[in-house]
């Protein structure tokens, strides 16, 4: 009798602790699933050494890198050393003048003296061309980010493993652009 | 036939770890190839060595946090710093330190002795032991006084907040203001992209002031009126690039002009016609830098920079063999 009792108390505590046990787990999982934070990768514009390797290192072809125009940096400039390579013939649109190889930077007339420099996304392939010559003769309005409708997010990105200035980090996906300027 | 299995197993395994070692050391920071698209910017800070006509003799390390401008007048070096006014010699010995109400931006002397102070929105005059002579009404809430200079009738102050050049007497009152807007078809007033706007008056009396949106410098009577300009936008030395160059101007006894530039930050002498002539410190000299150095030019026409990156007064003499006339 006292065997049977002593069964069934086991029985009954056994269950009673493997709930237990397993509702805590569940409380934990969840807790733990709700206060974990989703990473992204971005590159930081103040390291970024303009070195080209986002264009040639993302799995994706074109690279998720884009080029992003800071406006409230810019200066509007006419003779822009993000738009024009020197040694340029005139002052135009013409390909022969333009720095950029895919020419993805649209230049519009505002008023004398001031042009809108505009990237066209469809077109950059993030090789930074535009960011160095910007950074060289302007302001720096001109700067590079990971564009995150177009990143695959990968565990590893291919482009930060060979980035010379280490300006690649994973953020906080609330905080998911790291961005020179009121980007608009 | 074992014996060939074996070979042919050890052989791939040598040629998969020798592939393996490449990959992993030709990866290394500084090991990998360029990318095509790398834009070379030192090609634009080369210069040729027969262009450069000064050379770096001195240069004085200041312990300060900011510092915010300075000029030169007869063996004394005027810095404005912090919240100081500090005299030195040419050797960075202090001769004087006066404590400002608030951070300034820009100094010149007057007569030679008093000392002529520009805040964010007034004007201090100071004597040589630094006490208060005379003080000027506050401008405008939006003024930003970014250059003071002092001609024999008056004193110009370039407001960079206002976007204009005002214009007072010697008791501080202002007389004036102007704003470059010349009525000539292919001018224009002045275009402040940066929010930096330098003037200064040279050996003839005449008032120069820089209008960096055009990448132009232009000389004004006291009363506005356009007188004279020149300027052209370029990335090579004949011109200026970016948004906001020449940032600094100052003169040499024979009125060739020197600026300097940020960006690609470069100092060169320009002749009175605006045609180039040299450089006095190529983008090599200021490796990291950002900003554009102010410019004095003493008796000698030895050039003093003041360089905002390293924290440093620098002194430049001419070469031996200089081509500048």
């Amino acid at each position: 009798m006292s065997k049977l009792i002593k069964r069934r108390q086991f029985i009954k505590g056994f269950a009673r602790y493997s709930l237990g046990f397993a509702l805590a787990g569940l409380l934990g999982f969840s807790l733990k699933k709700a206060s974990n934070k989703q990473w992204v990768w971005q590159i930081d514009p103040f390291r970024c050494t303009s070195c080209g390797r986002c264009a040639t290192h993302c799995v994706l072809n074109p690279s998720a890198v884009k080029a992003l125009h800071g406006y409230d940096l810019c200066g509007f400039c006419d003779l822009c050393g993000g738009y024009y390579k020197p040694g340029h013939i005139a002052r135009d649109t013409a390909a022969e003048n333009l720095l950029c190889p895919t020419n993805a930077l649209d230049r519009k007339f505002v008023e004398e003296p001031y042009y809108e420099y505009k990237v066209n996304e469809e077109l950059c392939i993030g090789c930074a061309k535009c960011v160095a010559g910007c950074t060289a003769f302007g302001n720096g309005a001109l700067h590079l980010q990971i564009k995150h409708d177009i990143c695959s997010n990968c565990n590893e990105c291919a482009i930060a493993r060979v980035c010379p200035s280490d300006a690649i980090k994973r953020v906080p996906a609330n905080k998911a652009y790291n961005i020179k300027g009121e980007f608009v | 036939m074992n014996k060939k299995i074996k070979i042919l197993l050890l052989f791939l395994l040598a040629a998969i770890i020798a592939v393996v070692v490449y990959d992993y050391t030709s990866t290394f920071p500084g090991k990998r190839p360029d990318s095509p698209f790398k834009y070379d910017i030192e090609e634009s800070e080369k210069v040729d060595g027969s262009l450069i006509s000064y050379f770096e003799v001195k240069r004085i390390n200041l312990d300060n946090d900011d510092i915010h401008g300075f000029t030169y007048n007869n063996g004394k070096i005027y810095l404005i710093v912090d919240s100081f006014l500090q005299v030195v010699n040419t050797n960075g010995q202090e001769l004087a330190k006066v404590a400002l109400e608030q951070p300034a931006h820009s100094v010149s002397t007057v007569n030679g002795n008093n000392i002529l102070v520009a805040f964010k929105d007034y004007l201090v005059l100071y004597n040589s032991k630094g006490e208060e002579i005379q003080r000027s009404d506050f401008i405008f809430e939006n003024s930003d006084l970014t250059s003071v200079t002092v001609s024999k009738e008056n004193i110009f102050v370039a407001d960079a907040g206002s976007k204009q050049v005002l214009v007072f007497d010697s008791k501080l009152k202002k007389t004036g203001s102007f704003k470059g807007e010349s009525g000539v078809s292919d001018h224009h007033g002045f275009i402040l992209p940066s929010g930096y706007f330098s003037l200064t008056v040279n050996n003839e009396d005449e008032l120069w002031v820089v209008n960096p949106g055009i990448h132009t410098i232009q000389h004004y009577a006291a009363n506005g009126r356009l007188r004279r300009y020149w300027g052209k936008p370029s990335f090579g030395l004949d011109g200026f690039s970016g948004c906001c160059n020449p940032y600094f101007i100052a003169f040499l006894s024979d009125g060739s002009f020197v600026t300097s530039e940020k960006g690609l930050i470069r100092v060169k002498i320009h002749k009175p016609s605006g045609e180039f002539s040299s450089v006095v410190a190529a983008p090599a000299k200021f490796p990291g830098g950002s900003k554009a150095p102010a410019i004095a030019v003493d008796q000698y026409d030895n050039i003093l920079l003041l360089d905002f990156d390293k924290k440093s007064i620098r002194f430049f003499e001419p070469k031996p063999d200089s081509i500048n006339e």
